[in-house]
């Protein structure tokens, strides 16, 4: 973090990183005298490094993972290589020692992962600078962490705060105990678990969770009466402040969401589905009101607010209508909280295709179905003066931070929303990363979708899984979080590990995926 | 090391020796597929272990040089050589001698600079920590059926799924009026009886309702919020807020059973017969949870307090137990006296856990790589990717 290592075209001096305390200068004793040699040697060494990261993660794989023996046979291998960092050399597994003993070359990188071997330690090293290179390279596509490309894709708020860019430090955070770790249950306050579920989704979200601990909304300066900003930042710091790993009563945000007047409250009341959907709608505009720039989240239209709520959750897209007589193109943009993707008319078009057995989707048919595939429309041509058919584009225009995913799994037939109102429980296999390039306006243009860079800054790592349990009126909700790598599920008040297997078994109603390209 | 044709690399997926090529390729496909999600899994478990130990040799080696320095300035890097069997303190800078995962055995936290306990102390790969040892606070999950994480259980068993929910309503229901007003009868009377509880058996708490300070067990929260504050839409939740900014305490007054649609939990989530606990059982709940009954109540609710607090050791905490009695528990005198505007809120600034600048961004690939590298410390969710998030697994070394 403390040197940033210049772009390779410069003609200046690259650096180890400066001493931390807690952490050793280099990864091993054979690093470090490779990396306090003299300057020209740490240059080389750390630009070739770079290189072959570079060569990794923005080249066909195929380069690194074919590899040539000492008698020239040449192999491609689906298994890692090693690419020597003191040559040219691609090497296999056997053939490295071979070149090691033969040219006295002892540092390699993994073709697979561009991770650090030593073969004077036989083993993996983890040297702070030279990881430090590799992390940001897989995560912002680039070794400065100050930008991220492909910028235009994403929105112009996480630009602004990428260029403070602030990592979430410990060394900064005061009092936190080692224990207080976010992991509470929230108590069942009485049928409130479609409320439980969206608040650990919020609690266990990065943007969130750093947004509240940084002291985005001080609750201590706020004047509005039962602002549920307030209620969060409360909420926020017993989860991040407190050693309690009882469950937490969520009080305040439950008298919060009764006094408030907002239309989803309304919804919520009188309505007699209590949707988890809806609360996190409610909950996104409710703090979006208390944060953001006062306007109301309209939507069909185009709204770019700073708040916390726009920058994590919302994008752009786009819908092109292409009239079908004279080809006239009209582009409309608007902003997404979540994308709500429909099942019912996919499960019945695959259950026709396969007809034995229950149809089974997965998210990226249902994105497929929204956002690649055209649909018809009557339109009203400017240019031809008169009502013609059109085609409609959708595609998304500007990714999300957060993406907040809802499938459908609760449809109300014709109009009446009472107890017309029929579960799907279609099967939707959903992944636990997901690249989202395809869906873009981007990705859909000729030019986008050759780079594997632009592949990977579109890719998404699940977060968050919201599933409904059981019957439409009856049911249950109950969430699933992942912390670190570690997954969590949350049943109201009851905090467990959870395996992948059973988040990605789950009938998922709300998915959240988190961008990973967010250094 | 020259694999045989009708494999790949792990040598475990064997195509039979008579199969076509094709089905030889298919295997050592497939073979080599799972050699490498092998080695993917080794090598995070491998790289979270092993920067853990060095960064424990390089604290264990600062702590010394701290110590061999009489420095009263105890942030500065003192000026000192200082050498263990796993790393070298000289002027400011830490090398490692050696692989950390060799020389180094434990692990430190980065923060408390106290042993992380290695294995969980109860359920699945659970070991007994050495009672001599002061770990850190920090401690493996416990994956045990019936228990959480912590290895805490609930007086009423907690809402499963579905219709046991209903179950668990009709035990606490009884109780939660005046009768015997021991912590058991919080929480249903399962437990039977604070004595006889393990002590990592918690029960369910009480809330204040924001508008009529009542104190009201947390399972019947909503259904009393509902019918307190939210009781007839839109105009009433307004002149609700009102009250409750005016300070008013007196109860609702209307006295007026809820409209089945308003001031009961709804179906969509889990309550399994809403319409059951309409009107006569909201009226009972008001009617119960007058002063006289609250006052009663104190005493226990100080007890379940202690219950839940017990982790607390910290001095930050004071603060901490101020403000989670407000949430979790009756605290209606405070309440009473308390400034009649913003009563919701919770003023704690003494806890405050401050991230001292405004990061808005987590790490990269928090998932995958902890901070532990770059940062030396570590909080938050990228804490479980550290190492201790893995210690139970055997290092790859
Ligand atoms: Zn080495
Ligand atoms: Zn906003
Ligand atoms: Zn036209
Ligand atoms: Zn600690």
């Amino acid at each position: 973090m403390a040197a940033r290592p210049t772009t390779p075209a410069s003609p200046k001096n690259v650096k180890v990183n400066s001493p931390v305390p807690g952490t050793p200068l280099f990864g091993c004793e054979h690093i470090q005298l490779l990396l306090s040699n003299n300057q020209d040697t740490i240059n080389s060494s750390i630009q070739y490094y770079k290189m072959l990261l570079r060569v990794i993660f923005d080249k066909d794989p195929i380069v690194a993972q074919t590899s040539k023996t000492l008698e020239g046979l040449i192999t491609t291998s689906l298994t890692s290589n090693f690419l020597c960092l003191q040559c040219s050399a691609i090497l296999s597994e056997e053939e490295r020692l071979k070149h090691g003993a033969k040219k006295g070359h002892r540092f390699y990188v993994d073709s697979r992962s561009g991770s650090l071997f030593c073969q004077f330690c036989e083993d993996f090293v983890w040297d702070p600078t030279l990881e430090d290179l590799r992390i940001r390279k897989m995560g912002t596509g680039s070794f400065s962490s100050r930008k991220r490309k492909h910028e235009d894709m994403f929105s112009d708020s996480v630009k602004e705060s990428m260029k403070e860019e602030q990592r979430y430090i410990s060394a900064n955070t005061t009092a936190a105990s080692c224990r207080a770790d976010g992991l509470r249950g929230i108590y069942n306050a009485g049928a409130t678990c479609y409320q439980n579920v969206v608040l650990q989704s919020f609690l266990h979200n990065p943007l969130l969770r750093n947004f509240y601990l940084g002291d985005g909304h001080q609750s201590n300066d706020c004047q509005v009466s039962h602002c549920l900003s307030c209620a969060m930042d409360d909420m926020f710091q017993d989860f991040y402040a407190l050693e309690n790993t009882n469950g937490y009563t969520a009080a305040n945000i439950l008298s919060g969401f009764w006094i408030s007047e907002k239309k989803a409250f309304e919804n919520l009341v009188t309505t007699k589905e209590q949707d988890a959907h809806e609360f996190f709608q409610f909950l996104a505009e409710e703090l979006h009101e208390r944060n953001g720039d006062g306007k109301k989240p309209e939507t069909g239209s185009e709204h770019s607010c700073n708040c916390i709520v726009h920058q994590t959750f919302y994008g752009k897209l786009q819908n092109q209508t292409t009239c079908q007589n004279c080809g006239g193109v009209t582009n409309a943009v608007e902003s997404f909280l979540d994308l709500s993707l429909g099942l019912e008319n996919l499960a019945r078009k695959k259950g026709k295709k396969e007809p034995k057995g229950e149809p089974s989707l997965t998210l990226q048919d249902c994105l497929d179905e929204e956002y690649i595939k055209s649909d018809k429309c009557e339109y009203r041509c400017r240019n031809c003066n008169s009502s013609q058919q059109a085609r409609r584009d959708h595609s998304i225009k500007l990714l999300p931070n957060v993406l907040s995913i809802q499938l459908k799994r609760f449809e109300f037939k014709q109009g009446s929303r009472d107890r017309a109102a029929s579960k799907i429980r279609t099967k939707v296999q959903f992944p636990l990363h997901l690249n989202m390039l395809p869906y873009t306006t981007r990705g859909q243009s000729d030019n986008g979708r050759e780079s594997q860079e632009l592949n990977r800054s579109c890719v998404y790592d699940l977060l968050s899984v919201v599933e409904h349990v059981g019957e439409i009126d009856t049911g249950h909700y109950v969430s699933y979080c992942r912390v670190g790598d570690q997954w969590f599920s949350f049943n109201d008040h009851r905090v467990e590990l959870a395996k992948k297997s059973d988040v990605l078994g789950s009938q998922a109603y709300l998915l959240f995926y988190m961008i990973r390209s967010l250094a | 090391m020259a694999s045989p044709v009708n494999t790949g690399r792990a040598g475990v997926i064997n195509a039979p020796d008579d199969a076509g090529s094709m089905d030889q390729l298919a295997h050592a496909v497939l073979d080599d597929l799972l050699y490498n999600i092998v080695h993917d899994l080794l090598i995070k478990v491998h790289r979270d272990e092993k920067i853990a130990r060095a960064a424990t040799a390089a604290i264990r080696v600062e702590k010394l040089a701290s110590d061999a320095s009489d420095s009263s300035t105890p942030d500065a890097r003192p000026d000192v050589k200082v050498e263990t069997d796993a790393a070298i303190y000289d002027e400011g800078k830490v090398t490692l001698k050696g692989n950390p995962l060799v020389t180094t055995h434990d692990i430190v936290c980065p923060r408390c600079h106290l042993p992380r306990l290695l294995y969980p102390t109860d359920g699945k790969g659970a070991r007994k920590p050495d009672p001599s040892i002061i770990y850190c606070k920090k401690r493996p999950y416990i994956d045990k059926p019936g228990y959480d994480i912590y290895g805490q259980t609930w007086v009423a068993q907690g809402p499963g799924r579905g219709k046991k929910k209903k179950d668990m309503e009709k035990k606490i229901d009884p109780n939660t009026p005046a009768d015997s007003p021991t912590p058991a009868s919080e929480g249903g009377n399962v437990g039977g009886g604070a004595a006889s509880r393990p002590p990592n058996m918690l029960s369910f708490p009480s809330a204040t309702c924001s508008k009529c300070k009542r104190c009201i067990l947390v399972t019947r929260l909503n259904n009393h919020m509902g019918s307190c504050i939210g009781n007839s839409g839109r105009n009433a939740s307004r002149a609700a807020a009102q009250k409750i900014s005016n300070g008013n305490s007196n109860g609702n007054g209307d006295g007026t059973p809820p409209s089945s649609q308003k001031g009961t939990p709804l179906p969509g989530s889990r309550a399994g017969s809403p319409k059951k606990r309409d009107g006569d059982e909201m009226d009972e709940d008001d009617a119960t949870d007058n002063d006289a009954h609250k006052k009663k109540k104190l005493k226990p609710m100080a007890a379940s307090v202690n219950v839940n607090k017990k982790l607390v050791v910290k001095p930050k905490v004071g603060a901490g137990i101020k403000k989670e009695k407000k949430n979790d528990d009756d605290d209606g005198p405070t309440v009473e006296v308390a400034p009649k505007k913003k009563v919701t809120k919770v003023p704690s600034p003494a806890k405050k856990l401050k991230l001292g600048v405004k990061p808005l961004m987590s790490s990269p690939l928090a998932k995958s790589n902890g901070k532990a590298a770059v940062g030396g410390g570590n909080t938050g969710d990228d804490a479980a990717s550290e190492s201790s998030g893995t210690l139970s697994s055997p290092p790859a070394a």
